[in-house]
């Protein structure tokens, strides 16, 4: 018990050193843009990179995966996982255009879609936390069952909302230049930063996620605070997959597919333990940060045709070696012990 | 570890038989849908109908009982989606230019080097966990899709525009030994070559000794790096067999044909039973596992349920094996 204690406490010290924690996905970002300001500088490769405009571009690009990577982030450390996000964002977009459609007024269809993200949540933690049931599977088919839900709903075509107004909530500008997505999307992470930082839950999220006995035995309600962590994920995946739709002013059922298993990625690349007890809402931003700029890079260079098929290629590469990098650190780690 | 653990096939009273359907109720399960579509559909039970299920889910098979070793021992392999893409496009580019045999053993080789480089991956970075070998080989599957996309230019590539010979394709989408057909007997003789290795050889045990406690296996002097070496091999292996059996029937090769097959192996291998956990499972399980996948989606077109539907109901089939199981081991440890 002693020694699981001592594990607990420096597990909790370790993620309160954010600085060293970032250093890979955060190097990673910095040699992109040093690339990047690189092939500025060759006449014959100068493109839009540094513009405000591509900035804007790749916030944008990057706000959708980044409200779904919060909630992600928190089910992450609490020790679980949550691969349905993808299908619960299609199936979100859909039944919040769905439901406009048939005549409800726009802040009731989005709050009822929401509740539905919770209520999805609810039973993925039921299942894996109650009933003891292994989360990876258990959210795999809940993103299965969410998509052919999703499927039924549209029969695998794309919809539109037919009211104006509801593009406009993820694509007004503010100040002239900033979209509400953005503004929604540094609002999650701020609310979620402020979560794991500064309150009760917070703390007791990392402790479950980090030793589930001792944080038992130290009168946390172990069940209760991982449950509340699915919730939070489905919350957040179904307001991703509304700004999806408001963003598009449309929702498909294949807007989910591959998406659960890059941000789970994004998130570990950022440093967030997949093992739990470690892990923030800055870290995910990076590793989120770090997947977006790459591909926005890769858009930007416009090499040849191959470029879209090389950047996934290298995508792929970064994450295995920046995973492989933390798997060797652990097993230098375990040898050195 | 209960159905593991029981010596099968000895002598089997009443009582034992009912505690052997109650932890495996994939068998009722079988029998019950069996009975169903035999009821709807006499042409259900035939052999011709089962050279149909095997041909028709070749792939799918294929791949289940090259992932069952890896799930036993406690990892996934989430790469054999991109395994199977980039296999097809190897297989069908290179039958012009070297022929038809030549073509298949370079594709077998293509996986089998996919498989190899999964476990040296994992085995260099000292990765144990099934979260850690979880990422890396997704982001391999990204990789070899990639690879697969840039080799073809993104471009479908068709198994009747060659001007070779493609007989042995033809002959494993419609040939006969016997009265088996030949993609049948090659998914016999693959599950009988597994089936000793998991039952009869040193390495076999070392498969579920890993999954069962990697660091208990270490101490046992059980070879582990070798064990995943293996692991991913067979897999890669056996990815690369549905392959060429699900190109000999599509008659295509597409850069993207692979992906779905990823979620439906995991679902056909702990479907059969195979703890998702490792150190418990069988092959034979998971052709139980993929068998009664088959009949469901018979028993569903049978019944005029819409594709989206079925797909639906795969995934609640998954969440309820899996919680069904959760709450029989919550029941067994108290």
């Amino acid at each position: 018990m002693n020694t699981r204690q001592l594990n607990l406490n420096s597990r909790i010290r370790s993620s309160s050193r954010t600085v060293l924690g970032l250093q890979k996905a955060f190097l990673a970002i910095l040699l992109v843009v040093l690339a990047m300001a690189v092939f500025n500088l060759i006449p014959e490769t100068r493109n839009n990179f540094f513009s405000e405009a591509n900035f804007i571009n790749i916030l944008k690009s990057a706000s959708i995966f980044l409200i779904l990577a919060m909630g992600e982030t928190v089910v992450l450390i609490a020790g679980g996982v949550d691969l349905s996000i993808g299908g619960m964002m299609a199936f979100s977009g859909v039944v919040v255009i769905l439901l406009m459609n048939a005549g409800v007024p726009i802040p009731v269809a989005i709050a009822l879609t929401l509740l539905m993200g919770v209520a999805v949540g609810a039973v993925n933690a039921f299942i894996s936390v109650y009933q003891r049931a292994e989360p990876f599977i258990i959210t795999l088919g809940m993103g299965i069952v969410l998509t052919g839900a999703a499927q039924q709903l549209t029969n695998a075509r794309s919809v539109s909302s037919t009211l104006p107004d509801f593009q406009l909530i993820a694509n007004t500008q503010i100040l002239g230049w900033v979209p509400i997505l953005v503004v929604v999307m540094l609002a999650v992470l701020a609310v979620t930063y402020w979560m794991l930082r500064s309150t009760s839950f917070g703390r007791n999220v990392y402790a479950v996620g980090g030793d589930y006995e001792v944080a038992k035995y130290s009168g946390i309600n172990v069940r209760r605070t991982k449950a509340a962590t699915y919730l939070i994920c489905g919350l957040t995946a179904a307001l991703g997959g509304v700004m999806l739709a408001s963003q598009l002013n449309s929702a498909s059922s294949i807007a989910g597919e591959n998406t659960a298993l890059y941000v789970v990625c994004a998130v570990v690349v950022g440093g967030t333990s997949v093992a739990g007890g470690v892990g923030g809402a800055i870290k995910s931003t990076i590793g989120l940060l770090l997947l977006g700029l790459l591909t926005n890079a890769f858009n930007q260079l416009r090499i040849d045709s191959l470029v879209s098929y090389l950047s996934t290629a290298l995508l792929g590469i970064i994450i295995v070696s920046i995973l492989w990098l933390d798997s060797y650190g652990r097993k230098r780690r375990r040898e050195a012990v | 570890m209960s159905a593991a653990t029981q010596p099968v096939g000895r002598r089997v009273s009443p009582r034992a038989a009912g505690d052997f359907l109650k932890n495996n109720p994939i068998y009722v399960a079988i029998a019950l849908l069996v009975i169903v579509t035999s009821v709807v559909e006499p042409k259900f039970l035939t052999l011709n109908n089962f050279d149909n299920i095997v041909r028709q889910f070749g792939v799918l098979i294929f791949a289940a009982l090259g992932m069952t070793f890896v799930i036993m021992a406690g990892f996934l392999d989430l790469s054999i989606g991109g395994i199977i893409s980039l296999v097809a496009v190897v297989t069908v580019t290179l039958i012009d230019p070297i022929g038809q045999g030549p073509a298949i053993l370079v594709g077998l080789a293509v996986g089998l080097a996919c498989g190899l480089l999964n476990s040296i991956l994992i085995v260099a970075s000292g990765a144990l966990t099934q979260a850690e070998s979880l990422f890396i080989t997704f982001g391999m599957s990204l990789v070899y899709g990639a690879v697969a996309l840039m080799y073809v230019q993104g471009v479908t590539q068709f198994l009747t525009y060659s001007e070779s010979d493609i007989s042995i394709f033809e002959a494993l989408n419609s040939g006969q030994i016997g009265f088996l057909s030949v993609a049948t007997v090659v998914f016999l003789v693959c599950l009988a070559i597994l089936a000793v290795i998991e039952k009869r050889t040193y390495m076999g045990r070392s498969v579920v000794l890993t999954g069962g406690n990697k660091v208990a296996a270490r101490l046992a002097g059980i070879p582990i790096s070798r064990t995943i070496v293996m692991i991913y091999a067979i897999s890669g292996l056996l990815s690369a067999i549905g392959a060429i059996v699900l190109i000999s029937r599509v008659t295509l090769a597409d850069p993207t044909m692979g992906t779905p097959y990823m979620t439906q192996a995991i679902l056909a291998v702990v479907v059969g039973g195979t703890a998702l956990i490792g150190g418990r499972g069988s092959v034979l399980w998971t052709v139980a596992g993929a068998f009664l996948l088959i009949l469901l989606n018979n028993c569903l077109n049978l019944l005029g349920v819409s594709s989206y539907v079925q797909f639906m109901i795969w995934g609640v089939v998954l969440i309820a094996v899996i919680w069904l199981d959760a709450v029989k081991e919550t029941r067994v440890s108290g």
